[in-house]
């Protein structure tokens, strides 16, 4: 792994990370890049290999193959878990002690002044409730008492997985607004969602992780691509070939029977135009739409076990490019 | 690095003290000790008329160490083990060690301050029953209106030493336990089938079963016996005595007392090494 110091561009980089469990490909060859002061959306359906690979970043499970390099040094180091606040899964604290008593024993291990206790307990909105007993709380306040655990080192990098599991839409958006709030600075956040909203209201940047692998990553915008024309017709392959052959369009792919076009930066297709050429040639269109780009849509796309894209079709990712694949017609038949 | 050590142990041991299972545990502990040592004894002595004044000898106070030492490698070793289960065994079971590994300090740093505050945590155990014993063995003098005779307290010190150091061992194969099968349950249950069934019943064979011995020689309970006897324990003084008479009565074989200390200090660091050294090579799933 590169030697990255202190003020790297890359707070967290991974290189072919794998974990396995027996047969069970749980990370697959993973490169992930989060970079310095940014707010990092790792997104994936669950079991995609999201909080395997936080594990991991944390040294508390062992890689099978790859390497994995935490503000400069191992996972599960001193000198990074010294500088990363982190909140895995279900926030996990003693069940007999209190709120503030759970921190203060956290406080003691990170050898962190007992003052921030009180600080952070007011940061997620807790210090009202930080006498009573951790098993009495609610599962909001039980994620509110885990944030709060991983700010007590005001760490330089901070994970967190599902932060907003079990709240209620106002503290969903409390939880949102604070995230953005400790990612400015210099501060690095990686927040792993299954939530598309989320991670498109709360992150700089996102990776997209299905069945193990790393399928896109990249700016809100990069992932997000443009709108797309869709298009249903028949003959499909017909109608296919006269839309690749319109100045200006980037990709016509074909996503569960429909056509999906894109166009080059800047370039607009009228859909007028488009249903004009097609039926001069004969084709008959039975739907023309305008598809909005959401992160949902390209989620779905990715994610979906039975059409994983081969690496590089989409833009965004690594290896990405904007040719036209012969799978994405393989599915006419 | 000092410093960061004993806020470790403070958290460690405040987390020992703010359980109900500790003060549960060391009040069976005392519970138990009284009732085997002073109580059933006692009403014995009262219920049999036949009995003369030397069955009162062990429950008076200058027989305080061997009375109070014979239930340190029985049932002082099964309340050991279940403290040394629940003190690590929890962390499994509250998900807690994933908090705890990711503060910083390192697996071995942070299990040697539980180590230490269990061992700590474990004085109060050993004091307390000859606190208790104490009070009892006055009572009892009293009430039989003979004068009180205080033991030596330097046999005192080490009987506590001894009790100390067997209930440390015992908490030692609790914490391997717990590690093993990362949890609570299983390991209390395999904890207690060996102290009360697997050492128990394979020393009974010594007489019959030749290579036996050398065995039982190795045992926590034969180098436990062993270890108190020569301050009164385990029938050394009085012949008369719970290691003989009563539950999970020993009757040998005894080694050396060095041999014994030897091996307590041994079994003590190997259970606790390979627990370090599993827990800082397994993951914490």
């Amino acid at each position: 792994m590169p030697d990255h110091t202190n003020h790297g561009p890359h707070v967290i980089e991974t290189r072919d990370l794998t974990r396995r469990y027996g047969e069970i490909t749980a990370v697959d060859t993973l490169n992930l890049t989060v970079r310095r002061g940014e707010v990092y959306g790792f997104l994936g359906p669950n079991g995609a290999g999201k909080t395997t690979t936080l594990r991991m970043l944390l040294g508390l499970i062992r890689p099978t193959s790859g390497g994995i390099a935490v503000l400069g040094s191992s996972p599960g180091s001193a000198g990074s878990l010294a500088r990363t606040g982190a909140m895995i899964e279900t926030p996990a604290f003693y069940p007999h002690l209190s709120g503030g008593d759970n921190l203060r024993v956290l406080a003691r291990y990170a050898a962190v002044d007992a003052s921030r206790i009180d600080l952070v307990l007011d940061q997620v909105r807790l210090l009202d409730r930080a006498g009573d007993v951790f098993r009495e709380y609610s599962l909001g306040m039980k994620q509110r008492l885990g944030v709060a655990a991983a700010l007590l080192k005001d760490p330089e990098l901070l994970i967190l997985d599902e932060p907003t599991n079990g709240l209620d839409p106002a503290g969903m958006t409390e939880m949102r607004a604070l995230i953005r709030e400790l990612g400015q600075g210099n501060r690095t956040v990686l927040l792993s969602s299954h939530l598309m909203h989320e991670v498109e209201q709360t992150c700089d940047r996102a990776g997209i992780i299905a069945a193990g692998r790393l399928v896109a990553e990249g700016t809100i915008d990069d992932l997000l691509g443009e709108d797309a024309l869709v298009v249903r017709a028949e003959p499909t392959l017909d109608a296919m070939a006269i839309a690749r052959d319109i100045a200006g369009v980037r990709r016509a792919s074909l996503v569960r029977g429909a056509i999906r076009i894109k166009t080059l930066p800047g370039a607009e297709l009228d859909p007028a135009y488009l249903n004009a050429r097609l039926v001069g040639a004969g084709v008959a269109v039975r739907e023309l739409r305008l598809e909005r780009a959401s992160l949902e849509s390209v989620f779905l796309d990715l994610t979906n076990p039975n059409e994983l894209p081969a690496r590089g079709d989409w833009p965004g990712h690594p290896d990405g490019n904007d040719t036209i694949h012969d799978e994405e017609v393989a599915d006419v038949a | 690095m000092l410093r960061s050590g004993l806020y470790m142990l403070w958290a460690e041991l405040f987390l020992l003290r703010r359980r109900v299972a500790t003060w549960v545990l060391l009040g069976t502990w005392t519970g138990l000790g009284l009732l085997f040592g002073y109580i059933v004894p006692y009403a014995m002595y009262r219920s049999d008329d036949d009995e003369g004044p030397s069955a009162l000898t062990g429950m008076l106070p200058d027989q305080l160490t061997q009375t109070v030492l014979d239930g340190f490698p029985f049932y002082g070793g099964a309340i050991a083990l279940m403290l040394g289960v629940l003190s690590v065994g929890s962390e499994f079971g509250w998900d807690t060690l994933k908090t705890l590994f990711t503060q910083g300090p390192g697996r071995g740093r942070i299990f040697t301050a539980k180590m230490v505050a269990l061992a700590i945590m474990i004085v109060p155990f050993a004091v307390s029953i000859f606190a208790f014993g104490t009070v009892a063995s006055v009572i009892i003098a009293r009430m039989e209106g003979i004068t009180v005779v205080w033991p030596d307290s330097g046999t005192v010190l080490e009987g506590v030493a001894a009790g100390w150091l067997i209930l440390v061992v015992w908490a030692a194969v609790g914490v391997l336990l717990a590690v093993i099968t990362r949890g609570t349950s299983l390991a209390i249950g395999i904890g207690i089938l060996y102290t009360l069934v697997i050492e128990g019943s394979i020393s009974l064979l010594v007489d019959t079963v030749s290579f036996v011995e050398p065995v039982v020689d190795f045992f926590l309970r034969a180098n436990s016996y062993s270890l108190i006897r020569p301050l009164g324990g385990a029938s050394g003084a009085s012949g008369d005595s719970a290691a003989t008479d009563g539950p999970g009565a020993f009757s040998g074989p005894y080694v050396d007392t060095t041999q014994a200390l030897v091996v307590l200090v041994v079994y003590a660091l190997v259970l606790t090494g390979m627990s370090a050294w599993l827990l800082r090579r397994r993951d914490v799933a």
